[in-house]
């Protein structure tokens, strides 16, 4: 028969609440998949088909631990929101400004890339450099409240998402309404602020983020398995 | 077979229902749903503990572990007042809907 305790375990190791809640809830779950297990043998089942049986219950573990996370706590969903992504979002985005400032106060002069005659697209090398860190700490803040992968994401490119609304929404609609804006090199102008402010940006923060996010998780589930 | 949507909605009242007889674990609950409803209602173990810790949070049902027979230890639910007084409007909204959805099936046929 299968060990059901460690199946539970290793697919909940990233299980956020408390370590004897969670240990109670993977008793519980691996007791509940042990006497499926045992009525399917009654019922002739052959050992595969039983343990397989067991393990289609559950289809999507990650989600399962989600589900299991959102009901035992007794905050609501908007508490876990705010602490698994605007917080994080927040901070960063705040951290990133200032490495901005700082960059733009002390640091060289930024690196120019031209196209045609007006529209140009900055890169501060400094806060390139910068923001793989400030993307990592993100990564660690929001996992650590309990973030699902998406929500972990998201924090890790909180910082660029201002400059995607304001590349894609307000140069777009200032374009409209404003005829002081040139409008011919405007595609390329938008194209190149986003290359600036948002591509390079956003690659520098996932170059931080998405390794932190690999190797939290990694090592939660590590942790989970020689613990057990 | 009856629709997920549905089945969402009804998994509350079935859990309550079968808990008002009795105290039982989570297999048990699952189990007795799936005979009493002649398998239109199933449970599978990521649909059921989410919504039971969800209701036990919500103050219905309360949770305590027991040792059974062959001495394994096992959580069994049962009913506390407040999930006995929710449980009596539910079945209430329930039968009406049906017969809603009854009188409107027999005149959409006739």
């Amino acid at each position: 028969m299968p060990d059901w305790r460690n199946v539970v375990s290793d697919h909940l190791a990233a299980l956020a609440l408390e370590p004897h809640e969670r240990a109670e809830v993977i008793e519980e779950l691996a007791a509940h998949l042990d006497e499926t297990f045992v009525d399917l043998r009654r019922r002739g089942f052959t050992e595969e088909h039983a343990a397989k049986r067991c393990l289609s219950e559950v289809r999507d573990w990650p989600d399962l631990r989600r589900k299991i996370q959102s009901a035992r706590r007794k905050d609501d969903p908007m508490t876990n929101r705010v602490k698994q992504l605007w917080l994080p979002g927040l901070l960063t985005f705040v951290l990133s400004m200032g490495f901005l400032a700082l960059a733009q106060i002390f640091g060289p002069k930024p690196w120019i890339l031209t196209w045609g005659h007006p529209p140009i697209a900055l890169f501060y090398i400094p806060w390139l450099f910068a923001l793989p860190f400030v993307g990592a700490l993100g990564a660690y803040l929001s996992h650590r409240a309990g973030g699902s992968r998406r929500v972990v994401l998201s924090s890790i490119v909180f910082p660029i998402l201002p400059f995607v609304a304001a590349t894609l929404v307000i140069l777009p609609g200032s374009l409209l309404f404003d005829h002081f804006i040139a409008h011919n090199p405007a595609p390329m102008a938008i194209l190149l602020a986003l290359l600036g402010w948002v591509f390079g940006p956003g690659v520098a923060l996932l170059v931080g983020g998405l390794p932190a996010q690999l190797f939290l998780s990694r090592r939660l589930t590590s942790g989970r398995t020689a613990s057990n | 077979m009856i629709g997920p949507g549905v089945k969402r909605g009804t998994a509350e009242l079935a859990i309550l229902s079968v808990l008002e007889g009795a105290s039982l674990h989570g297999y048990e609950i699952a189990r007795r749903i799936e005979q009493q409803t002649r398998g239109k209602l199933r449970f599978t173990l990521a649909s059921l503990y989410p919504l039971l810790y969800r209701m036990e949070n919500q103050g219905w049902v309360r949770g305590a572990w027991q040792l059974s027979a062959h001495g394994r230890r096992r959580r069994c639910y049962r009913l506390t007042s407040a999930g006995k007084k929710k449980l009596s409007p539910l079945r209430q909204e329930w039968s009406e809907l049906f017969r809603a959805l009854r009188r409107l099936t027999k005149v959409a046929n006739a």
